[in-house]
């Protein structure tokens, strides 16, 4: 039996790690892969300790740290948490591949994923116009009419990336101002090929084998309008990843795990969150490495007084 | 040894890592960036069917993304 499994690999999940196997804490650590969201960051310009590295960078040495421990760490990369269940001491794992693992305590830092759309030919036309990178994907728009769908930073980013290669960008923001840095909504506004549309909630995803256009409604009008156009970006913000123990903790109505911000502890005795999963205000990756060795410090002194 | 062509844009992480998962295997490979060559953007949307990269043909095989399970098993290694 483990003393902690921690779930996830991104900074709060090897942050927790290195404590952890420094604490000698008997700790199995389960993620798909290391680095967290910021893995496909072109550039992380506020990790402290470097002025500037790609995100794949930073998934590299949180590996690297953390696997400097490996004789203090079990780590179980390339699968995933499918369901945990309470036992009467401790709790078991159960992963993707069908490992198990029993354990007293149990960290979760399993961060957030992109939120969908959830609208009629989102499914059918993922991959073919419909893109969730404009780092990646940016490029093939080339000369191309496309939408970005959401008014938040990672919004506007992605239309100043687009802005390279597009003949035309529309952004698509449900409310009736964006959201972003004031400064990068500045740059966005003053982009020449740029056409804002407030209050506009996407209905549907237009296409045959590609995409063709999308069908939005003004939320102040009811007025239904087409655009006709090739490419669409999603950037409406993320979910939190907790599937697999949605039963054993509160949560927010956003599906956050609630923690008490002093120790990082759930309403479930036993089990700890850090990072985005958590109901943490302010969701960087500096903070959930802070977030998660607090917890870590907090698991110590709970082993020691119950087991 | 296999003909391998990778479709890829410069800012690409799962290109990256696909390249650099064909060098830890001494695979040899042909690349295309889409973002500055027309006809090879072209070429991979028709081969397969969609706008993402990267893309990875092998032998005329031709995948979508980096999952090193199933690219491993299409080289034979």
């Amino acid at each position: 039996m483990y003393d902690l499994v921690i779930i996830g690999g991104g900074p709060a999940g090897v942050g927790a790690g290195v404590y952890a196997a420094r604490k000698k804490i008997k700790t199995l650590l389960i993620t798909e892969d290391f680095g967290g969201q910021s893995m496909f960051s072109p550039d992380v310009r506020n990790w402290i300790g470097s002025k500037s590295l790609t995100g794949l960078e930073l998934a590299k040495i949180l590996e690297e740290h953390l696997l400097d421990y490996k004789d203090d760490i079990d780590v179980w990369k390339g699968d995933l948490v499918k369901k945990v269940s309470k036992k009467s001491k401790g709790f078991t794992i159960t992963t993707k591949k069908g490992q198990k693992a029993e354990t007293k305590t149990i960290l979760i830092c399993s961060g957030s994923r992109r939120r969908r759309l959830s609208v009629p030919g989102e499914d059918k036309l993922d991959g073919k116009g419909l893109a969730w990178c404009a780092t990646c994907d940016a490029p093939m728009f080339k000369d191309k009419v496309v939408a970005i769908i959401g008014g938040g930073n990672a919004g506007l980013e992605a239309a100043l990336t687009l802005d390279a290669y597009a003949s035309k960008l529309y952004l698509i923001q449900r409310s009736d101002r964006l959201k972003g840095d004031a400064v990068t909504q500045e740059k966005v506004m003053k982009l020449k090929k740029m056409t804002v549309i407030f209050n506009a909630l996407t209905q549907e995803i237009l296409g045959d084998k590609f995409v063709s256009g999308l069908r939005y409604k003004d939320a102040k009008t009811g007025k239904e309008e087409t655009l006709e156009l090739e490419g669409v970006f999603v950037e409406i913000g993320s979910v939190p990843n907790i599937d697999f123990a949605k039963s054993l903790v509160d949560l927010t109505d956003w599906n956050e795990i609630v923690v008490d911000h002093k120790t990082q502890q759930s309403s479930q005795a036993g089990i700890w969150a850090a990072g985005d999963v958590s109901d943490v205000l302010y969701k960087q990756n500096n903070v959930s490495v802070g977030d998660a060795i607090k917890a870590i410090l907090n698991i110590f002194d709970y082993l020691h007084k119950n087991f | 040894m296999k003909k391998v062509t990778i479709y890829s844009t410069p800012t690409c992480v799962y290109c990256k890592m696909v390249k650099e998962f064909f060098k830890e295997n001494k695979i040899d490979y042909t690349e295309k960036d889409v973002s500055v060559d027309d006809k090879a953007r072209e070429e991979m949307v028709d081969k397969s069917h969609q706008m993402g990269v990267p893309v990875i043909d092998i032998e005329g095989e031709i995948f979508v993304g980096f999952d090193k399970d199933i690219l491993s098993n299409a080289l034979g290694i």
